[in-house]
């Protein structure tokens, strides 16, 4: 479903992704992991339209995406979340969902959004007003839920699990698969925790300096000593 | 749509109770039609800035577009003036148009490259006289029309033209707010990227703001010129014609519908009424300083505390 063919993204001299050939395809879960500043977070920007590649291709359902304007990408079944949760300011819980549904699909359905409120456990908050009356794990649900509104193919979540309490944690992984099941969503997801991905990913990636220097199944890729490596930030030593 | 029952009473009263008491007062109606065209510019002005989060400086080009093609439709081809009127808008449209590429700039940058191409929309004007007539202007600009049996081109027919126009423009501003398209531009104003990702063409909303508030200043501006009669390019590009209404829209409330019109009549007619004959040269100075404590003292400008004023009188009631 996505593929990204030699991607780079470069700012000015530094080179966030160098290279990368990636693919996720339509059911699957794809772990992204690697240390702070690998590029995961550019990675994303890029197939979402916020930063423009410097080369490669990204193909969604063999589109080309750098043809594809940004607000179109929504359209075609691209969501995302954002680490630090950027709700809509100004507007309710549930009109957040309303733009995301109406521009990311074309209609406006009450009754799908009611259901991603009751999904993300975001129904009791429903009018409550985003940027200022949310818990943090309530503030990551809405990234979810927006993503969800969009009725995506893809979703790409960035670092959804991180800050949230052991608890909190719980309950969100529990969301995550059965979102995955329910939504029928491929999921590309952003995570530190190996525990985490281990049990959610079918796949692991591993970005390194923007590099990806591993892609397996989460027992290989973490048995792989350059990986853990990387991973640990171990010196030479 | 929704009219609660003070705003169905105050549009009686400006249509009815103020052509009764005021219509034989010609110096009073004069100030009052001023001070609504202000208004009618000030909230296409706030229009743009509240939903499009767009500061400009440029409103004078729209005005003077509108007031031309206006003019220039009725008195060479004969169009009835208030097709005219709307073709005005439409032409401040056509003038906005070239100004889509600066639509992408942040901030002071869009308010300065829309005030340079304010200045284009000017020269324009002035040399391209076999049109226009230069900087000698046009004079005989068609006056309003009778309405079975009724002048429309006196002091109170005109006010209520201007008065049915802005209310116009108030039930298009509520309209567009209220749409998922308002929703959308609120959410863009602090989130712009988060608004994009979920498919919002922010761009393509941005400009549709820009030609919704364009449109209503070039009809405000065809208004004008059918008022009076006369134009010319100074008078027609004057930069008062946006520097008045953002003053009149921040004093009043930039981010409410009824702010920019209240403003505008407050600030004008207080100003022409009674600064100007307490300090006959000068007089602007207090208006300056009122806008500034204005904005020290209630950043939302006059009615979010005329609201909370209310709210304190409910409570206490």
């Amino acid at each position: 479903m996505l593929r990204l063919e030699d991607l780079s993204v470069r700012f000015g001299g530094l080179t966030a992704v160098n290279t990368v050939s990636l693919s996720v395809g339509s059911h699957e879960v794809v772990g992204l992991v690697g240390p702070n500043g690998a590029g995961k977070t550019t990675l994303f920007n890029a197939v979402s339209g916020l930063v423009k590649p410097s080369s490669g291709r990204i193909l969604f359902d063999s589109v080309d995406m750098l043809r594809t304007p940004l607000h179109r990408r929504a359209r075609m079944g691209i969501g995302r979340t954002f680490q630090v949760p950027q709700p809509m300011h100004e507007l309710t819980v549930r009109e957040n969902l309303i733009v995301a549904q109406r521009f990311g699909t074309g209609a406006v359905d009450a009754r799908k959004i009611d259901e991603v409120l009751d999904f993300t456990d975001l129904t009791d908050k429903a009018e409550r007003h985003a940027a200022t009356e949310l818990a943090l794990t309530e503030l990551k649900a809405l990234e979810v839920a927006k993503a969800l509104a969009t009725n995506p193919k893809l979703l790409m979540l960035d670092e959804v699990l991180a800050g949230l309490e052991t608890n909190g944690k719980r309950r969100f992984m529990g969301m995550l698969k059965e979102l995955h099941e329910k939504f029928a969503v491929g999921i590309l997801i952003i995570e530190h925790d190996i525990e985490t991905i281990s049990n959610l990913c079918h796949r692991v990636a591993v970005l390194n300096f923007g590099e990806l220097i591993a892609d397996g199944t989460p027992d290989e890729v973490f048995r792989d000593p350059e990986v853990m490596k990387s991973y640990t930030g171990a010196s030479d030593a | 749509m929704y009219v609660s029952k003070t705003g169905l009473a105050v549009i009686a009263a400006a249509y009815i109770a103020v052509p009764l008491v005021l219509g034989s007062n010609n110096y009073v109606m004069s100030l009052i039609v001023a001070s609504m065209i202000i208004g009618g510019i000030a909230l296409a002005w706030a229009l743009l800035g509240n939903l499009g989060g767009m500061v400009s400086f440029g409103h004078s080009a729209f005005f003077g577009v509108g007031a031309y093609v206006s003019a220039l439709l009725t008195m060479k081809t004969g169009m009835p003036v208030f097709a005219a009127m709307l073709l005005g808008g439409v032409g401040a449209v056509v003038a906005s148009l070239v100004m889509l590429p600066v639509l992408r700039l942040k901030g002071p940058y869009f308010a300065l490259a829309i005030l340079a191409y304010a200045h284009i929309f000017k020269i324009i004007a002035t040399e391209w006289s076999s049109v226009t007539g230069g900087s000698a202007g046009l004079a005989s600009v068609p006056r309003f029309p009778e309405l079975m049996g009724f002048d429309l081109s006196g002091k109170i027919g005109s006010y209520l033209i201007i008065l049915t126009v802005l209310l116009a423009f108030v039930a298009a501003y509520r309209a567009i707010r209220a749409s998922h398209y308002g929703i959308a531009l609120r959410a863009m104003h602090d989130s712009e990227d988060a608004t994009r990702v979920v498919g919002v063409n922010s761009t393509l909303l941005k400009a549709l703001m820009l030609f919704v508030s364009a449109f209503m200043t070039g009809v405000v501006g065809a208004f004008n010129v059918h008022y009076i009669n006369f134009l010319e390019p100074d008078y027609a590009f004057s930069g008062l014609w946006v520097t008045l209404p953002i003053v009149a829209a921040i004093f009043g409330g930039y981010r409410t519908i009824l702010g920019p019109l209240v403003g505008a009549v407050t600030v004008y007619l207080v100003d022409q009424l009674i600064f100007k004959s307490l300090i006959p040269s000068g007089h602007q100075l207090v208006l300056g300083a009122l806008l500034v404590a204005m904005i020290i003292f209630s950043p939302g400008g006059l009615m979010p505390l005329l609201r909370k004023d209310s709210r304190r009188k409910h409570a206490a009631a």
